[in-house]
């Protein structure tokens, strides 16, 4: 385990995502309130551009989504899948709140 | 090449002389069924230009061009391996040779041919007939005559009164002339029309100022006092007129049919069995050339199925296969003659003994009566004036031939909103003769839209008179296979964009979570989060209505990708910006600030096809510095990143041009100043031009404006792009207060009922009625909500905000464009990679961007000229460099 502090749990902007530099590496966060906090690999799979975090959050197929900015295919913030594409996936970290802050877990979730 | 000649020449030679619409059906026909590859086809017209839509010739006028009304081309028919051989008259026919002779005296042989001569202008022979200015209406060269006619005339008079006078007349007034109409007869269209009828139709052209003299026979033409030509009557009254357009009827052009001595009619005419052939073996005529059963056939359905007829014939000889057979058609027909709907349906002049029902509304100006046979319950005919809704309903009533089960009366009594039930054999195109079954197959296998329907049954693509009754049985089709047509627009609202415009309007709701909680289905109104589709939507709803900020707290996360940032995401994750540049008109001193923050932001420069400059390659978070230092050179938004009013596109106009007659750019800078910042369901494109000649290109924008010498004309629903469409011309000679009024309206109509991202195109075609019903709703305000409409765009035109002021002004707005939380993590030497090619930045392609491009005679870099002449090709390598983004910072 290896968490690192990003930044003040107060500056994450609601309902929505932003993007953070995390061990060189862009990474998403969304902050969906009640529903929880989530944080995935910034680059869409599917062009290689780092845009995740600036995509509109969707419940689907009774999960929830981020739609690519670029072509508005859907990966999973739970589980990192594509729904338009198998083959596509994103990486997830874990992510949580302590005292304030919000911390990132470095090490990738494995599948 | 000899080879080639000698495999020619084994094919067996067909020559068709005629290329006008039946003609060209029968090219089309012939190579659909592969038959350009059997025969070595040859096509010989005398106009210098390839088939054009006769049917729609006015439309000349309006666009002061032939070019949309082309059918054909040389080069089209080059590509299907045939001839076309444009500006030869065909002057002799050999039988015995089987050969052809143009005047110039060419000549060639045939196997089969197949005469499409049409037909000519009767003139009748009246003293000083062929005076100058004395003038027919049939092809483009006369209607160019015309034209240059009447640039030189006061008044103009057609004489006839029947449908092709009509349309002449339409032409005269649309070249704004003073325009008469003389007929013969005791009243206007006497082939088709009862008294009554023609009375009504009379009275409704008399009220689009033109004089209608009915029972006049022209006895001379001599020179007139106070014009030209004076025109006397026989009753010894007389007109006088600077220009006589004769329109008193058509005779076939059978001269080489009776020069060849081929059998032709007393009256004229080809006469042809029931498959085209005429007296002459291999010689088949078709069209309104042609006499079958001592009768001409002078519409272009019965000419199409005659061209499909003689084909069967020529296939079978070929092929074995059964050849069809002309039973004689339909002479049914519905069109609009000066914006008046006139139909007229089998023994539409009544029959003896009949029985029928007569429905006249002085009221709403319409008239329509119904002939039945003796026993009341067969229909034998019908005619209409001012609405011909119903035709397509009576048409197949009197086609089946099958008894009335109801009162007749309400046949002339459909609920409008209760869908008819046409049988499966019900012809709905009759111009291509295309069925209801043949439409429903193709609804199955998967074409859901009119454009697909169009382009594979060709059904709505001859006069279009049919289209609203092909979207409807789309749509029924649809409905039966349980597909869904335009309801609910995802999985959590069961409401398509209208009900929810209406909703957010009607109980003012302004958030996404109050719709989602109130309106959405049980599932999405838990979660509340919405997806891609209802988001923007709603947000742009929203926008319509209230015209808030767009990244309001409240809004901001519904907008989509391009609003979400207020600029144009790009595929490499940078944002172009787009400053509005109302009209295209810049100053130097403003040009020169964009090159500038251009530069110093190395952003890439482009000029659009809405005449503004786009701006590429900005990092999110350069935007706001971007946009600051544009506001402060007194630019403001552009608007490009929405679904919204996006440029006015204008020619230079009356202000400098010598051809202009009215001030477009002055009119297309108002017009973008009022405009901006609307949200609609989709973007929306004006142009304005300052005369007929169009340089704006504004019949291919959502609203096109062009000058006339009164005023101006406006036209709605144009397209470019993936669809290309021309705009419906709306309204004529309209004062400038009257062009805003009616853009108002329409466009708040437009936003309250269009699907989501429905262009005003496919919109204008979905209405019911289109547009004639749009024009009722607009400039008759037959739904009573005009002032509503102008008071909704009032409403947004007074609420109007540039975002990027308002996200400038607050902190709070503007930290939406921070893209990193922690921007002081960013690693050392950036990884965003950029190539330069032809002076500019570009993204580092990976497989689809900009890459190798020759280039030729161009300045590719400071110092780095392109080869004089020659192609020089741009290494990427030696032009490539990385950059930071440091390095892109004055």
């Amino acid at each position: 385990m290896n968490w690192l502090a990003i930044c003040e749990q107060s500056a994450l902007p609601a309902f929505g995502g932003i993007a953070a530099w995390v061990e060189g590496k862009t990474v998403a966060i969304f902050n969906l309130g009640e529903q929880g906090i989530f944080a995935m690999d910034n680059t869409d799979p599917a062009t290689g551009v780092s845009v995740l975090s600036r995509g509109l959050i969707c419940d689907l197929q009774e999960d929830i989504f981020v739609a690519s900015p670029l072509h508005k295919q859907h990966y999973s913030l739970t589980n990192g899948k594509c729904i338009e594409d198998e083959s596509l996936s994103v990486e997830l970290y874990q992510i949580k709140c302590e005292q304030g802050k919000v911390l990132i877990n470095t090490a990738i979730v494995g599948d | 090449m000899g080879c080639i000649e000698t495999e020619l020449d084994l094919k067996p030679k067909l020559l068709v002389v005629g290329n006008g619409m039946v003609g060209h059906h029968f090219i089309e026909q012939l190579c659909d069924q592969g038959l350009n590859e059997q025969f070595q086809v040859e096509v010989f017209g005398c106009e210098n230009l390839a088939a054009y839509d006769r049917v729609q010739l006015s439309k000349y006028f309006e666009n002061g061009s032939a070019e949309a009304l082309m059918l054909a081309s040389v080069e089209a028919y080059a590509k299907r391996g045939i001839r076309l051989h444009l500006g030869k008259e065909i002057v002799h026919l050999d039988t015995e040779t089987r050969s052809i002779f143009t005047s110039d005296d060419e000549s060639s042989s045939y196997d089969k041919l197949v005469l499409a001569t049409g037909s000519y202008p009767f003139v009748p022979p009246i003293e000083g007939r062929d005076r100058p200015q004395c003038l027919v209406y049939r092809t483009i060269d006369d209607l160019e005559l015309i034209s240059q006619a009447a640039k030189k005339a006061k008044s103009g008079v057609v004489i006839g009164g029947g449908l092709l006078g009509l349309e002449a007349a339409n032409a005269l007034l649309t070249l704004g002339i003073e325009t008469h109409v003389v007929e013969f007869a005791p009243q206007l269209m006497p082939v088709q029309l009862n008294d009554k009828a023609g009375e009504l139709l009379c009275e409704k052209i008399e009220a689009l100022g033109v004089s209608v003299h009915t029972s006049k026979a022209t006895s001379a033409i001599v020179a007139g006092e106070h014009a030209r030509h004076r025109m006397i009557f026989n009753d010894d009254t007389f007109l006088e007129t600077d220009l006589i357009v004769f329109s008193a009827g058509i005779r076939p052009q059978d001269t080489l049919a009776r020069h060849s001595g081929i059998e032709v009619g007393e009256r004229g005419g080809i006469t042809v069995d029931s498959h085209c052939l005429t007296s002459a073996p291999d010689v088949y005529a078709i069209g309104e050339c042609a006499l079958w059963q001592q009768r001409i056939f002078g519409l272009v359905a019965p000419g199409y199925q005659m061209a499909r007829v003689a084909l069967s014939h020529i296939a079978s000889t070929v092929s074995g296969s059964v050849a069809t057979e002309f039973n004689g058609a339909d002479m049914s027909t519905k069109l609009k003659l000066l914006g008046v709907d006139v139909a007229s349906i089998g023994e539409s002049r009544g029959v003896e003994n009949a029985q029928y029902v007569e429905l006249s509304d002085n009221q709403s100006g319409t008239y329509k009566k119904l002939w039945l046979d003796e026993t009341g319950q067969f229909l034998k005919g019908a005619v209409l004036v001012g609405d011909a809704s119903d035709y397509s309903l009576l048409l197949n009533q009197y086609l089946s031939g099958e008894k009335i089960e109801m009162p007749a009366i309400s046949l002339l009594q459909q609920d409008s909103d209760v869908p008819v039930a046409f049988k499966d054999d019900a012809i709905i195109c009759s111009c291509h003769q295309v069925t209801k079954a043949d439409i429903v197959e193709r609804v199955v296998a998967g074409d859901h839209s009119l454009a697909a329907i169009k382009g594979c049954t060709k059904a709505a693509s001859g006069c279009g008179g049919c289209g609203a009754l092909v979207q409807e049985i789309i749509s029924q089709t649809m409905e039966a296979q349980g597909l869904e047509t335009q309801q609910g627009i995802c999985s959590h609202f069961e409401h398509d964009r209208q009900a929810l415009f209406h909703l957010c309007q009607v109980e003012e709701i302004s958030s996404f979570s109050a719709l989602i909680g109130r309106h959405g289905t049980v599932d999405a109104a838990r979660l509340g989060l919405g997806c891609d589709i209802c988001k923007p939507l709603a947000a742009s709803i929203f926008a319509s209505l209230e015209n808030e900020y767009v990244l309001a707290v409240e809004h901001a996360n519904l907008q989509d990708s391009n609003d979400a940032y207020l600029g144009n995401l790009q595929k490499d994750g940078s944002y172009s910006v787009v400053p509005r540049i109302a009209g295209g008109e810049i100053t130097p001193d403003k040009l020169i600030a964009l090159g500038e923050i251009a530069k110093r932001h190395e952003l890439y420069t482009k000029i659009t096809g809405g005449q503004r400059i786009d701006l590429f390659g900005a990092a999110l978070s350069d935007l706001p510095t971007i946009w600051q230092a544009l506001i402060e050179q007194g630019f403001e938004t552009g608007h490009a990143y929405g679904k919204s009013l996006r440029t006015v596109k204008s020619c230079v106009g009356s202000t400098w041009c010598r051809y202009g007659v009215q001030d477009s750019v002055g009119l297309a800078i108002e017009l973008e100043n009022r405009y901006k910042g609307l949200r609609a369901p989709h973007k929306i494109k004006f142009a304005v031009s300052g005369c007929t000649r169009e340089c704006a290109e504004a019949q291919s924008k959502d609203i096109g404006v062009i000058a006339t010498d009164k005023g101006w004309n406006l036209y709605v629903g144009g397209n470019g792009g993936m669809r290309p469409r021309h705009g419906d011309l709306f309204a004529t000679d309209i004062s400038t207060s009257v062009l805003v009024e009616y853009i108002d309206r329409i466009l708040i109509f437009y936003t309250r009922t269009a699907s989501r991202l429905q262009r005003t195109s496919v919109w204008l075609e979905s209405l019911e009625g289109g547009l004639t019903y749009l024009k009722s709703v607009i400039i008759d305000d037959s739904l009573g909500i005009a002032a509503e409409l102008e008071l909704q765009m009032k409403k947004v035109v007074s609420t109007y905000q540039c975002e990027w002021k308002t996200s400038l002004d607050s902190p709070e707005f503007l930290a939406r464009f921070s893209e990193f939380i922690n921007p002081a993590q960013i690693p050392i030497g950036d990884t965003s990679k950029y190539q330069y090619l032809r002076g500019q930045r570009f993204p580092v392609d990976n497989k689809w961007g900009a890459g190798m491009i020759s280039v030729k005679n161009v300045a590719v870099d400071p110092g780095e000229q392109g080869m004089d002449g020659l192609t020089a090709q741009v290494s990427p390598l030696k032009l490539v460099r990385q950059s930071t983004q440091k390095e892109c910072e004055v």
